[in-house]
């Protein structure tokens, strides 16, 4: 024990233990800066988006629920409140509106803010309060269709209140077009004085709560039971669609990274931990000639491993600690929320990450060692032994696959990169074998740095191919990631793009359509061209009566009905982000009556090409045939429409028109003289909700972009690691050259193109694993459209010859300035 | 003190089975220096390292300090037996890199657990001449100079056999003099027994007895040294 202590400090006094301790404490420390800044992160992203339910879970439900419930979350430490909505006629002096009122009770909204104004469309501040018993707030485009501003009354069923204040923004206004109407706030303890609540009113009921998210994990797990059938609980994942998405992906993102980083580290440590056991083998032999027991030598490198492991943990997390603290300090300015502080799992992570992978990539090589043959002191030949074997890689193996298991709590994400990395790693290995054996025939007839090169590489085979391996990996794994980034942000950014309409007109009537274009137009607002809009529905597939067809959606809640009335346009242009799945678009020569369905509306319900439709739309029939089936990016902030028909069909219907447009903030103004010019008209705002959105995509396209460099960085390490592990041979050769009288520039040129060559082709194989692995993860993992990048198979060998030779020549530039002689002593 | 009863050593190549050692039975006293000559690839390693229990005999009997047959022990007997009772001195001196010379000429000691290993190893180096040396890695020492190292270290462990592998062969013929002076001194002043492997006559012609090995077979057993290495 003693002794083991004293050759751990000899070993690291004499610079042997270098390598291997910083592999594993860069190891280490990225790992925990990685979870601990992804953690913080997101819960602040959390924090952030749980503003779009304006808490962190709500219970939504067509009835009251009982109070035993709510009270629960009282035992949990949550913080709630409740919300009534449901649709009433508003009246002013004048005239009268149909508005979507909230009744909210204090403490409304947990998360987010109402943002309020004095005046309509004008400039807002955040509001501390909701609306306070007896009084109401109004949408800004209320005003304008009800004649009256803020200080006048309005008639709320059986009350009058005052208006308060404009309402500009409320946190959970959500982006759907089922909630047409203009928002009305007023406090809930008005509402029984409404008397608008009967038995049968269509109310919507929202439960509202928030707190700490494993406070929020027990109480769901304990209410969800007890919750009646037709009552929904979600969280904001579930709750806002619109960047639900872009959230699950961007944590899957920073997950695969975090996953890549471990194994880029079990790499790295492998790597490091192997040169460590090939330079020791010899000592071993020789301590074994003094006398040392192969149980003896175990014990001595068990202490060196386990106090190797102890100090490298420590200080890696001390490190990721303290890298991370740097980091959010750096990039606090372009975070616009705090940061909440980190939790302890991270670090337990990073720990639990350093000894696991000093378990399965580091012990099996140090313990091969017992196994060096004495002999080994007197017969140098038995210098092929390898400390490597099957037992060390499987090792590796079984403690990479428990990790990314653990780490990322996901069977099939784990799975999927296992095998996948399994067969890369496989098929690499023996592509690389092949290129170094074929290397051969283009050298001989090169000039002689590059004849020397190849010779470099042909000799030591194996090495070569295992060490064009471990480039080519720790390329393709930058590469993948980089790649799977830029398809993320590019759909992120495609999602919305900067002057995509942001307010939507509905209710046009036919003879105002000439005058609001004319408006927008002298306004210099672009408009897109309009659209008819009615609402009807099928009443009949296939010449059978929809009454007598069993609904086969009757037990998804969530799928869309047959049945239901929908709003139904027609069109000559597909609209965008629509894409068609079977069938075709109308042909603008077609004379058949035409139908296009959305592709989950179809298939929920039956529906196929060639089906026939009959709609009743104003109380009168209309026959179509399914031509085409279409799929549509709900989530893109635009009108959207489950069924289309073919132009001209709605021309003898008295069908209203819609249309969007884009306002700046300068822009916004003119709301108030159109909506008063064409009081029928309704507008949508969507500004607010679109500059929501954004500011969440930034911030995770920061998390991602971050995550890239800190993999980039870890990347860089395995191939710096895995050129010093191959140093010594290197040196020996350039020696025995140097002797030999070759001048330092040949040795120099020709240990620039061993490298190169090395970083060419584990660039290619980089570029081949990449493409491969990016293909399996944007389809099965991120959902995303896989587009074949062929730039990759020229970048991934440049960037491979490009970096590696970098790297090799820095790290052995110092070597080969010093004499022969020194380099010999250095290496005996 | 070794005793050896028709020893072979076969080894597999790829040519099939070639055998290095055939037939080698030998008796070496306590206290006596033998020298192992003979041409390059005769055998004369391969012996030294079954003698030591580095290596195993595929037939034959080896019993060291009377009656410790180490054919029959494990690796892990025959390493504490090493430890005990046998010292090296290697052609390519096989110091330990990463440690001081005064830590190299610790590590027997250490490895036994003696509570004196550093005093010890001090004096062993004052001993051949390295006192002000104590402190320097391998690599900034001279050949002749790791050498002594190594001796000392070979003493470390007070043993009864000493065994070497052509401990000149890598050094000039003035140093490789002095370091046979002092292998002869220690081995005097310890009472051990001495074999050496060795291509130089005069080396061989210090010692007490000289066995020459020719392909692999025992010639002669002489004590008249001239003869066996003309
Ligand atoms: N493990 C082995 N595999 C194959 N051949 C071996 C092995 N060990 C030794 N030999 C062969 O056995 C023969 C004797 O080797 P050994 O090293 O004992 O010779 P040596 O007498 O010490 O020679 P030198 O004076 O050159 O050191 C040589 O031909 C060597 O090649
Ligand atoms: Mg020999």
């Amino acid at each position: 024990m003693r002794l083991a202590l004293k050759l751990l400090i000899r070993d690291w006094r004499g610079g042997e233990l270098t390598l291997l301790l910083a592999a594993l404490i860069i190891a280490v420390g990225t790992v925990t800066t990685i979870t601990l800044f992804v953690d913080r992160l997101q819960q602040a992203l959390l924090l952030e988006s749980a503003s779009f339910i304006a808490a962190d879970r709500v219970i939504s439900s067509s009835r009251p629920i009982q109070p035993e419930l709510l009270t629960r979350a009282d035992e949990y430490g949550l913080s709630r409140t409740a919300t009534v909505s449901f649709l009433s006629m508003v009246f002013s002096e004048e005239r009268a509106q149909l508005a979507a009122v909230k009744a909210v009770d204090t403490g409304y909204p947990l998360r987010g803010k109402l943002i309020i104004a004095d005046e309509p469309f004008g400039a807002g501040r955040p509001a501390a309060v909701g609306p306070k018993p007896g009084s109401v707030w109004m949408e800004s485009r209320l005003f304008p269709s009800l004649d009256t501003r803020p200080g006048a009354s309005v008639d709320v069923g059986a009350m009058t209140l005052p208006i308060a204040h404009v309402l500009l923004k409320e946190p959970d206004r959500g982006g759907g077009f089922d909630t047409v109407a203009p928002r009305v706030i007023m406090h809930l303890s008005d509402v029984g004085g409404t008397e608008i609540i009967q038995p049968g009113s269509r109310v919507t009921y929202r439960y509202l709560f928030s707190g700490a998210e494993t406070q929020l994990q027990a109480w769901e797990a304990s209410v969800r039971p007890d919750l009646p059938a037709d009552t929904r609980l979600y969280g904001v994942k579930e709750g806002a669609e619109e960047i639900g998405d872009a959230l699950s992906k961007a944590e899957r993102f920073l997950l695969l990274g975090g996953l890549l980083g471990v194994v880029l580290a079990g790499v790295a440590i492998a790597l490091a931990a192997n040169r460590y056991a090939h330079r020791h083998f010899d000592h071993v032999a020789i301590l074994k000639t003094l006398g040392a027991t192969p149980a003896r030598i175990d014990q001595i490198y068990l202490v060196i491993f386990i106090g190797l492991g102890l100090v490298a943990t420590l200080s890696g997390a001390g490190l990721g600690l303290l890298v991370q603290a740097g980091v959010a300090e750096v990039l606090r300015p372009l975070l616009p929320v705090a940061l909440p502080a980190p939790s302890a799992k991270p670090i337990v992570l990073g720990l639990t990450t350093g000894m696991v992978c000093l378990l399965s990539f580091a012990l099996p090589p140090l313990l091969t060692l017992r196994n060096a043959d004495p002999v080994r002191v007197i017969r140098r030949d038995l210098e092929t032994a390898n400390p490597s074997s099957l037992v060390a890689y499987g090792f590796g193996g079984f403690g990479t696959f428990g990790l990314m298991w653990w780490y990322s709590q996901d069977l099939r994400l784990t799975l999927l990169l296992f095998i996948g990395g399994l067969v890369a790693v496989v098929i690499l290995g023996m592509l690389a074998l092949l290129l170094v054996r074929s290397g051969r025939q283009v050298g001989l007839q090169a000039g002689s740095a590059w004849r020397l090169a190849i010779a470099g590489l042909q000799r030591r085979q194996l090495e070569s191919a295992l060490q064009i391996l471990a480039f080519g990996l720790a390329l393709m794994l930058l590469l993948t990631l980089f790649l799977v980034r830029t398809s993320l942000l590019s759909e992120w950014q495609n999602q919305i793009p900067a002057d995509a309409p942001n307010h939507f007109a509905m209710n046009i009537l036919p003879d105002e359509r000439g005058d609001i274009r004319a408006f927008l137009d002298a306004a210099k607002v672009s408009v897109t061209p309009e659209y008819p809009m009615i609402r009807g529905r099928i009443t009949e597939l296939n010449e059978v009566l929809i009454t007598e067809l069993t609904n086969k959606a009757g037990s998804e809640r969530r799928a869309p009905r047959l049945s239901s009335t929908r709003n139904l346009t027609a069109t000559a242009v597909l609209p965008k982000d629509n894409k068609i799945l079977s069938g075709a678009w109308f042909s603008p020569t077609s004379e058949v009556s035409e139908v296009s369905v959305e592709a989950e509306f179809a298939q929920s319900n039956g529906l196929d090409l060639g089906d026939e439709l009959v709609f009743e739309i104003e109380g009168r029939p209309l026959t179509a045939l399914v031509t085409s089936i279409r799929s549509v990016a709900w989530d893109n902030l635009q009108p959207n429409f489950y069924l289309i028909f073919s132009p001209q069909m709605l021309q003898d219907f008295p069908s209203t028109f819609m249309t969007s447009f884009y306002l700046n903030g300068d822009q916004k103004a003119l709301l108030s003289p159109l909506l008063r010019q064409f009081p029928t008209m309704t507008v949508l705002e969507v500004d607010a909700l679109i500059e929501q959105i954004r500011t969440i995509v930034a911030q995770v396209t920061l998390a991602v972009e971050f995550m890239l460099v800190l993999i980039l960085l870890s990347g860089a390490m395995v191939l710096l690691a895995s050129i010093q592990a191959s140093l010594d041979e290197r040196m020996k050769q350039f020696v025995i050259l140097r002797t030999l009288g070759a001048s330092n520039q040949l040795v120099r040129t020709s240990l620039a193109m061993e490298f190169a060559v090395l970083g060419a082709f584990a660039g290619l194989l980089a570029a081949l694993g990449a493409e491969l692995t990016v293909y399996g993860l944007e389809r099965e993992i991120f959902d995303l459209d896989y587009s074949p990048s062929p730039w990759l198979w020229a970048l991934g060998p440049i960037l491979g010859a490009g970096l590696i030779s970098v790297i090799g020549m820095l790290a052995t530039r110092r070597v080969l300035d010093q004499s022969p002689v020194s380099v010999l002593r250095a290496l005996a | 003190m070794i005793k050896t009863t028709d020893i072979c050593k076969i080894v597999d190549t790829s040519e099939g089975s070639l055998v290095i050692l055939e037939g080698i039975t030998l008796e070496i006293n306590q206290g006596q220096s033998v020298a192992i000559v003979g041409a390059s690839g005769s055998g004369k390693t391969t012996l030294l390292s079954l003698l030591a229990g580095l290596d195993s005999p595929t037939q034959g009997t080896i019993i060291l300090g009377g009656d410790q047959n180490i054919t029959l022990m494990s690796e892990a007997q025959r390493a504490k037996l090493r430890g005990a009772m046998v010292g090296f001195v290697f052609q390519t001196f096989q110091l330990l890199s990463s440690l001081t010379a005064l830590e190299n000429v610790m590590l027997p000691g250490e490895l036994r657990g003696d509570a004196g290993a550093g005093d010890n190893a001090t004096r062993l180096l004052e001993r051949v001449g390295l006192g002000h040396r104590l402190t320097h890695y391998p690599r900034q020492l001279s050949g002749g100079e790791q050498q002594r190292v190594a001796i000392a270290r070979a003493f470390a462990s007070n043993p009864k056999i000493l065994f070497a592998d052509e401990p000149t062969g890598n050094l000039d013929a003035k140093t490789g003099s002095k370091i046979i002076d002092l292998l002869f001194d220690l081995n005097a002043d310890f009472g051990t027994t001495l074999v050496l492997v060795t291509h130089d006559a005069r080396l061989a012609g210090r010692c007490e007895r000289s066995i020459l090995i020719e392909a692999g077979q025992l010639v002669t057993e002489a004590g008249d040294v001239s003869r066996a290495i003309a």
